[in-house]
């Protein structure tokens, strides 16, 4: 079965609603109310990738809502199909995230049908991304599904049959894309993230369902559903980890937090003027001559990055270097990527002592102990600076004995004065941001991202469920793990009750 | 007319007429007939003549007519759901287990309302009689004592889908056919059955009774062209009982009030003291060894045909789970019988290997076995070669139900019965056929994973497979089915009827009661005591929303509000119950609307997928055409199916129907200028 997500299907059959009056509610406990509001859609509707102008179409009740709230129009709602230049600001933060032209759409005079609202703003990802991740956090909006937007048309009596045929094509065509993309995505690390976690929460779902359907006649004892517990706990944190973990597109939007640190004349400031290719910061050979954050942004590689050059580490009795000292520290901590610099000539001469000498210092200079190991394997570079100062052979022996070491950060010889270096540590430093940042020219992961994001969010959310009514009533909890599986699997493809059994009669023996 | 019938009937059922006497005082033609008088065949039967056809059940043995061939007992997990909803739509079991039952027990109690299994223990004789004397005193329905040989089919009427048209039946012996509009088979194990016990093979359904339907089965594969596949199933030894060490069993004691199966009941005929025990024990490392050393004597295991992984044979059990303790259940199988029921054991060894067996189990060490247990092997149709109204698709008329659809259950087969009798009955009447969702009901679940997606192994029913569960709860079967049941589909009495409308405006009073009740958290704690209430203080709540909660009970609100809510005291379990799950049905409705509206979407059965000019992929075709759906919903849970597909067919099936819409208003417009015509031309002479 092609993993295309189930809601796709949902929404193709929606339509059909056009063409047949909707049951209606008979009995007592038939929820009255026959449809809920439809939800409200948004997706990017201009092309991936880098382009001068980037359009986010938004669909559905929430409109003038989404509106309201990301352009700051307190008032009145624009003319419809009237162009307007705004603000675009984020929801929650306030945070302005680019300068566009809004449009409004009431409906039925929409492409959809439906209030309908436009952005179309700068096309770079990073304006996309933050845009769209906007947009997912208000209350009753979601990303869009491939091809929902013209389904809806279609739906509101916008399109033609005749033009529907054509949908077919295009969903064909959108799926066939999503399937290559999931194919692409589901091959990596990722994928085998969320297919171990989808199979995780299968086997718990059918532990519970093996409880309901079999305990009372069977062998099932009731630490059965003591494991569930503690798996879905686990996969809850789990999950949750992950989308706080997940910072790539803020990063993209923010820059690439990146801290120079390290003892006092150790060069951290030429290595900043180095970078930014002019004197941003006072260079002496006086120890503790940057004592405040030099600030200074930067593109490497195409990505956005925040350099920060921090006082030199060394405990002093002048408060304001004090100060310093913790702000650097302070820094270091938050710091995404931290350039730890160390002056080669304090190294110790016989190579093979090197490694045990910079582990040291790594843990002088980063946060703690356990910190300091974590991060040492990819969110630390080790500079040894004035490399020109260091005899050849010394230093290449000390390459040797520095090269594929486990627990130390990559290290790279590195001459500011001179240069020489820099064009192999700059490539270090751009494979590093790169992977900081996620790729957006591939495929369009910021949109995936922003999908899987509140598919992610939902199953936690259903996931409460479960241990809200694990006591009181074990039907409405396996609910939670249902709704939760459901989620799930429209990023890793539909489960359906047949699994759920053979799973069951592959764990256990059911004998009646 | 109608005392004749019953005469005839009584005639019939007590006097055990053969099939020739019978013959001769039967009529000739039918509205339904249903050949098999098993839980399919019966309910089929009885549903039948409620809704009004002539209906003559055939069956090898009147004297079995309701017997209960392998477990003594009824309901469970999902199985009682069925019950419920058999019993709401009218149909027989429910009320036969409240006759016959003598052990009643709600399984899952705990883990909440709508996975709550009602259960019983039967006496098979009051079983037996029950349905028997309720199909005696059922108008417009005949029992007749026959073997078929042959289904009778035609031409079918071109008007509708279907390549051959049911016509009747000719039994055996009968030189003359009988005809009728429809037939429902439901012939459970009987299609080409063999019996299996260790080494020996024979024909045959069950243990003693008459093989047959070898022309029914030709009939089937060779003129109607029916796929078939094989499955099997198992029944254990019959132990006495007095041999039986019960003291070294676990005693299991019934529920102390008896909850009936039927809306209709109150209370069941077992007193509640009269009920009897089950027992409980475990097989030993002795039992495991008899098996390994029998399976070389053993047919029936070494063959590969698909059994349920649900129901094992103690073989099978042991094989795929070795080293592990299984339990047994030691079931009463009547009140005045000295059998116990092995649940658990069943088994198809040679008969001296399974004393072996059972005596390697403490409590059954001194076992006596009065029959053997037996394999059955036997053919199904596939059943997406029927229609949701459980109709042959290409066979006009022809009706299955039961074990021959590849179900396994007493539950199952009475619940397809009830719905192939509806519609076999309808159809006899010239009424269009009629599906239940799955939205609705298990039986709406049952009967659409059967035709959408067949099966590979006796299907039998789990909770676990009706995504609306928390809807389709065994409280409230009667108001999801009853008042439909009545309204539109014809099967239902009027006295059920009333009853179920009268309980349904009686909940709604009690509901807009509870909810015209509002008070802050705050005073409700005062009025209640303490109770743990999760909103802050001065939210308002109202009695619907504080019955939610765990620790409430409608006794506790009614004592608060004696004035409103006291008189619906009988009420207050469903209320509880409607209260909890309410806000989670709400929550589904619009997942419940998608499915109803795929429902509706019904895919010509005689569509030519593989020519269809629209674009889809060759896989996607053969996949059409191979299961060839009845419907859109039925279609997109195919696997292997692909969003684009599903959205050229929806788009086909419109575009087709907008046109035929067309041609049918063309042609009445047509028909009416040609009328005004008409009119106008009379019109000439008489102004001349």
């Amino acid at each position: 079965m092609l993993p295309c997500s189930w809601g796709l299907w949902r929404s193709a059959i929606h339509t059909l609603k056009t063409f047949r009056a909707s049951p209606s509610a008979r009995g007592l406990c038939i929820p009255t109310r026959a449809v809920c509001d439809a939800e409200t859609i948004f997706a990017l509707s201009s092309g991936h990738g880098r382009c001068g102008v980037a359009v986010v179409r938004v669909s559905g009740p929430a409109s003038s809502m989404v509106l309201r709230n990301m352009a700051g129009l307190t008032q009145a709602l624009p003319p419809p199909r009237t162009a307007l230049l705004r603000r675009i600001t984020d929801p929650q933060s306030k945070e302005l995230l680019d300068r566009g032209l809004v449009l409004w759409f009431k409906g039925p005079h929409s492409f959809t049908g439906e209030d309908s609202a436009e952005f179309h703003i700068h096309g770079g990802p990073a304006v996309i991304t933050a845009v769209l991740q906007a947009l997912g956090s208000l209350e009753g909006v979601r990303p869009a599904e491939a091809g929902e937007f013209t389904r809806r048309a279609f739906h509101a009596g916008k399109l033609g049959l005749t033009e529907v045929e054509g949908l077919g094509d295009l969903i064909h065509a959108e799926t066939e894309a999503q399937r290559r993309q999931a194919l692409r995505q589901m091959d990596g690390e990722l994928g085998r993230l969320y297919q171990d976690w989808s199979y995780r929460l299968k086997r718990c779902l059918a532990h519970v369902e093996a409880f309901i359907d079999f305990s009372e006649d069977e062998l099932i004892e009731d630490g059965v559903l003591n494991q569930v517990d503690s798996s879905v706990r686990q996969l809850e944190t789990e999950i949750e980890r992950h989308l706080k973990d997940e910072r790539r597109g803020e990063r993209l939007r923010t820059g690439v937090q990146v801290v120079i640190a390290g003892a006092t004349n150790a060069g951290k400031s030429s290595l900043l003027n180095t970078l930014c290719q002019r004197p941003a910061a006072i260079v002496s050979p006086i120890a503790g001559t940057t004592r405040d954050i030099v600030e200074t942004s930067l593109d490497i590689g195409g990505f956005p990055v925040l350099l920060s050059d921090t006082a030199g580490l060394r405990d002093s009795s002048d408060s304001v270097e004090r100060e310093g000292v913790r702000r650097a520290r302070q820094r270091v901590e938050q710091a995404d990527l931290t350039l730890v610099v160390v002056d080669s000539t304090q190294l110790p001469p016989d190579p093979q002592l090197v490694p045990a000498f910079l582990q040291e210092h790594l843990s002088t200079v980063l946060p703690s102990p356990e910190a300091g190991m974590k991060a040492a394997s990819d969110r630390v570079l080790l500079v040894l600076n004035k490399s020109d100062l260091v005899p050849e052979e010394q230093r290449e022996r000390t390459e040797g004995e520095l090269r594929e070491r486990p627990g130390l950060p990559p290290a790279c010889f590195l001459s500011c004065s001179t240069s020489t270096g820099l064009e192999d540590f700059l490539t270090v430093l751009q494979s590093r941001v790169k992977t900081l940042c996620g790729d957006p020219l591939s495929g369009a992961p910021s949109l995936t991202q922003a999908r899987h994001r509140a598919h992610l969010q939902q199953s936690v959310q259903a996931l409460n469920q479960y241990h809200q009514y694990r006591d009181q009533d074990l039907a409405l909890a396996a609910e939670g793990v249902r709704l939760a599986l459901t989620h799930l699997g429209r990023i890793t493809g539909r489960v359906g009750a047949e699994e759920i059994l053979d799973i069951i009669f592959r764990d256990f023996c059911i004998g009646k | 007319m109608l005392a004749q019938k019953l005469h005839l009937l009584r005639h019939n059922v007590l006097s055990f007429v053969s099939s020739r006497t019978g013959s001769d005082l039967t009529r000739r033609q039918y509205d339904v007939i249903v050949v098999g008088g098993g839980h399919a065949g019966t309910e089929a039967a009885a549903a039948a003549a409620r809704l009004g056809a002539e209906t003559l059940l055939i069956t090898q043995k009147i004297m079995t007519i309701g017997a209960l061939s392998c477990n003594p007992s009824l309901g469970g997990v999902g199985k009682g759901q069925l019950v419920r909803e058999v019993d709401a739509l009218d149909g027989l079991c429910g009320r036969a287990g409240d006759s016959a039952g003598v052990h009643f027990s709600i399984l899952n109690r705990s883990k909440g309302p709508a996975v709550w299994g009602p259960r019983a223990q039967l006496d098979r004789e009051r079983y037996r009689q029950f349905i028997q004397s309720e199909l005696l005193s059922t108008p417009r329905l005949t029992v007749l004592e026959g073997s078929v040989d042959e289904l009778l089919v035609s031409q079918p009427n071109p008007e509708e889908p279907g390549h051959h048209r049911v016509t009747g039946i000719r039994l055996v012996d009968g030189s003359h056919p009988i005809l009728s509009s429809s037939v429902v088979l439901t012939t459970g194990t009987f299609l080409s059955g063999s019996l299996f016990m260790g080494q020996t093979t024979s024909p045959g359904g069950r243990m003693g009774d008459a093989q047959s339907c070898a022309g029914l089965s030709y009939t089937l594969k060779e003129t109607l062209g029916l796929r078939v596949g094989r499955l099997r199933t198992g029944t254990p030894p019959r132990i006495v009982k007095e041999s039986v060490d019960l003291s070294l069993a676990q005693l299991q004691a019934p529920d102390k009030q008896p909850t009936p199966f039927s809306f209709l009941n109150t209370h069941t005929r077992c007193k509640p003291e009269e009920q009897l025990p089950c027992y409980l024990t475990h097989t030993t490392p002795g039992v495991e060894r008899v098996v390994r050393e029998s399976v070389h004597l053993n047919c029936h295991i070494q063959q590969d045909t698909k059994g349920p992984r649900y129901c094992p044979s103690i073989e099978s059990r042991v094989l795929r789970f070795p080293g592990r303790r299984h339990q047994v259940w030691l079931e009463p199988e009547g009140l005045t019988s000295d059998l116990l029921y092995p649940q658990g054991l069943s088994m198809t060894m040679p008969p001296d290997l399974q004393l072996r067996l059972l005596r390697e189990i403490p409590a059954l060490h001194r076992a006596e076995i009065r029959a053997p247990g037996y394999g059955v092997q036997y053919d199904f149709v596939c059943p997406t070669q029927l229609t949701p109204s459980l109709q042959v698709k290409s066979t006009q008329g022809l009706f299955l139900a039961g074990q021959i659809n590849g179900t396994t259950g007493y539950e199952e087969a009475a619940a397809q019965g009830l719905w192939a009798g509806v519609n076999a009955g309808r159809t006899a009447l010239s009424l269009p056929p009629i599906a239940l969702s799955r939205t609705q009901s298990y039986i709406g679940v049952l009967i659409d994973d059967l035709v959408g997606r067949g099966v590979t192994e006796p299907y039998r029913m789990f909770t676990s497979r009706a995504e609306f569960r928390t809807y389709l709860r065994p409280d409230n079967a009667d108001l999801r089915l009853t008042p439909r049941g009545f309204e539109e589909v014809g099967c239902v009495t009027l006295r059920r009827y009333k009853k179920a409308v009268s309980v349904r405006d009686g909940l709604q009073e009690a509901l807009m009661a509870l909810q015209s009740v509002a008070l802050s958290s705050t005073r409700w704690r005062e009025k209640l005591g303490n109770i743990s209430l999760s909103e802050n203080k001065s939210t308002t709540l109202n009695g619907l929303d504080l019955l939610q909660y765990k620790d409430v009970s409608f006794e506790m609100l009614a004592s608060a509000f004696p004035e409103c809510l006291s008189q619906y005291f009988e009420y207050s379990q469903r209320l509880k119950i409607e209260a909890v799950y309410r806000p989670h049905c709400e929550k589904q409705s619009r997942e419940m609307e998608r499915i109803r509206s795929e429902e509706s979407l019904s895919l010509p059965s005689d569509m030519d997928y593989l020519s269809l000019p629209v674009s889809l992929s060759h896989e996607v075709r053969e996949i059409l055409d191979r299961v060839r759906p009845n419907t859109l919903g039925a279609a997109t849970r195919l696997p292997g199916m692909t969003p684009a597909g599903i959205i050229h067919l929806l788009n086909y099936v419109l575009r087709t129907g907008q046109r035929n819409r067309h041609t049918e208003h063309r042609n009445r417009s047509s028909q009416k200028e040609g009328g005004k015509g008409q009119l106008c031309a009379s019109n000439i002479p008489i102004s001349q």
